[in-house]
C-alpha cells in the first residue's frame, strides 16, 4: 500500500501542472479546470491499480476531469461554459496572447481537446483517438482544422502588427 | 505574405502552447487531500454495490445518515467522515477539511469534530462572525481552490499549532437562492461582530467559497 502511495504521489506531483493546463485549454475556467482536475485525481487515487497500467495515465485524467465537467454541467442544467458565445475572461500580461487565447477558447470542444492533449500530454493521433473514443482520421481532422484556424488568428494578429 | 502563411502544423502548435503555457495555473492541493477524496469515492462505491445487493435495515440506516447528514460510523484512522464534510488529521500536524457539495453542514458536529483535532471554532448557519482587523492567519489555514467561484468540493487546511492565542475560526453558512455558500475566517475573540447577511467577497483573514 505505501508503494502505491508513493508512486500515485509521485504521479500526481508530475502530472497535476500538465493536466491541468489541458484541462484549462478545453474548458476556459482556471478554477472550475482545478476542481474538475483535483476530483479526476482523486478517482484516480480511487481506481489506481487500474490507472497505473493504463497505457496514457495522464490522459486517463485529462479525460476523467473533462467528463466529471460535463456530467456536472448537464446535472444542473446548465450550459458548458464555453457551449454559446460567452467567452471567459481571458487574463492579459505575463506573455498571455489574449487574441490567441480567445481564438483558441472559440474553437469547437473536440477541436480543443485534440490540441491540448496534443499540446500537453504530448500524445501521438492514434493515443489521442483511443482515449476520445474517435478514430485516428477523425482526430487528424479535428487537429488540421483547429491548426488552420489558429493559424488564421496569428495572421491577423501579425498583420495588425505591422499596420500599427 | 504574411510569415504566418508558412507556418508548419506544429509551428502554430507550438504557438498556442507558449500561450497557454503562459497562463498562471494554481500548484497542485495536498495530495493528501486528493486522497482522502479518494477513498471516500472508493467507500461510496463500495457502499453503493452493498445497497443495490442487500435491502436491510442496517443499509436503510446508512442510507438515512447520509441523506441527513448525520455521523457516519466509519471512522477510519484519523478521518473524521460525514455526509457533509470529511476533517482528516495530517502527518505533518495539519487537518485537511473538505466540505461537500450538496449536504449542508450540522455546525454542532463540525464545531465538535475540530474541537476533537484542537481547533476551536464556532460554526454557524446562517450568519458569519469576523474580527476587524483580522488576526494573521496566513500561517494557518490555506485554500483550495482560491478565489471565489462555484467549486464542489472545497478544501480547507488548517494548522492549529499555529493559531495565535486568543483566536479561533469561524465558519458561517448561507443557503442562497442557488446553492450554497461557506464563509471562513480567523477572527480574535475578544473582538468581533456578526452577520446574518451571506458576504460577496472574501472576508479578511479568511476564505468564501460557493457551490451551486
Amino acid at each position: 500500500m505505501s508503494n502505491e502511495r508513493a508512486e500515485f504521489t509521485e504521479f500526481f506531483q508530475a502530472s497535476w501542472q500538465p493536466c491541468l493546463r489541458a484541462v484549462v485549454a478545453v474548458v476556459g475556467s482556471q478554477q472550475l479546470a482545478e476542481d474538475q482536475v483535483a476530483e479526476a485525481f482523486a478517482r484516480a487515487w480511487a481506481s489506481w491499480r487500474k490507472v497505473s497500467r493504463h497505457p496514457a495515465p495522464r490522459a486517463w485524467v485529462v479525460r476523467t476531469a473533462l467528463n466529471t465537467g460535463a456530467s456536472w454541467w448537464r446535472r444542473r442544467n446548465r450550459e458548458l461554459p464555453l457551449a454559446g458565445h460567452d467567452l471567459p475572461d481571458a487574463p492579459s500580461g505575463g506573455g498571455v496572447d489574449v487574441a490567441l487565447l480567445a481564438a483558441l477558447w472559440r474553437l469547437p470542444g473536440r477541436q480543443r481537446e485534440v490540441i491540448a492533449l496534443r499540446i500537453f500530454l504530448d500524445l501521438d493521433t492514434g493515443t489521442i483517438a483511443q482515449q476520445l473514443g474517435i478514430e485516428a482520421g477523425t482526430v487528424r481532422m479535428h487537429l488540421s482544422r483547429g491548426v488552420a484556424a489558429l493559424r488564421r488568428e496569428l495572421t491577423l494578429i501579425n498583420t495588425s502588427e505591422a499596420q500599427q | 505574405m504574411n510569415i504566418h502563411d508558412d507556418m508548419s502544423q506544429d509551428d502554430v502548435l507550438a504557438a498556442a502552447a507558449t500561450c497557454l503555457s503562459a497562463l498562471p495555473v494554481a500548484g497542485p492541493p495536498a495530495v493528501e487531500a486528493i486522497m482522502v477524496r479518494g477513498r471516500a469515492r472508493r467507500r461510496r462505491t463500495v457502499t453503493g454495490l452493498g445497497l443495490a445487493g442487500t435491502v436491510g435495515v442496517t443499509a436503510l440506516a446508512l442510507g438515512l445518515a447520509g441523506v441527513f447528514g448525520g455521523h457516519s460510523p466509519a471512522h477510519a484512522g484519523t478521518t473524521i467522515r460525514t455526509a457533509a464534510f470529511t476533517l482528516t488529521h495530517n502527518a505533518n500536524g495539519t487537518d485537511t477539511l473538505t466540505i461537500s457539495p450538496l449536504v449542508l453542514v450540522k455546525p454542532a458536529t463540525l464545531q465538535n469534530d475540530l474541537a476533537q483535532y484542537g481547533i476551536q471554532a464556532m460554526v454557524h448557519t446562517g450568519s458569519f462572525c469576523s474580527s476587524n482587523p483580522a488576526p494573521d492567519w496566513s500561517q494557518v489555514m490555506s485554500f483550495w481552490p482560491q478565489g471565489y467561484g462555484p467549486v464542489r468540493n472545497p478544501t480547507i487546511t488548517i494548522n492549529p499549532s499555529a493559531m495565535p492565542a486568543s483566536t479561533e475560526l469561524s465558519f458561517g453558512y448561507f443557503q442562497l437562492p442557488v446553492g450554497q455558500e461557506t464563509a471562513l475566517a480567523l477572527i480574535n475573540t475578544n473582538s468581533y461582530t456578526c452577520t446574518s447577511t451571506a458576504p460577496t467577497a472574501p472576508p479578511a483573514g479568511g476564505g468564501l467559497f460557493r457551490r451551486s
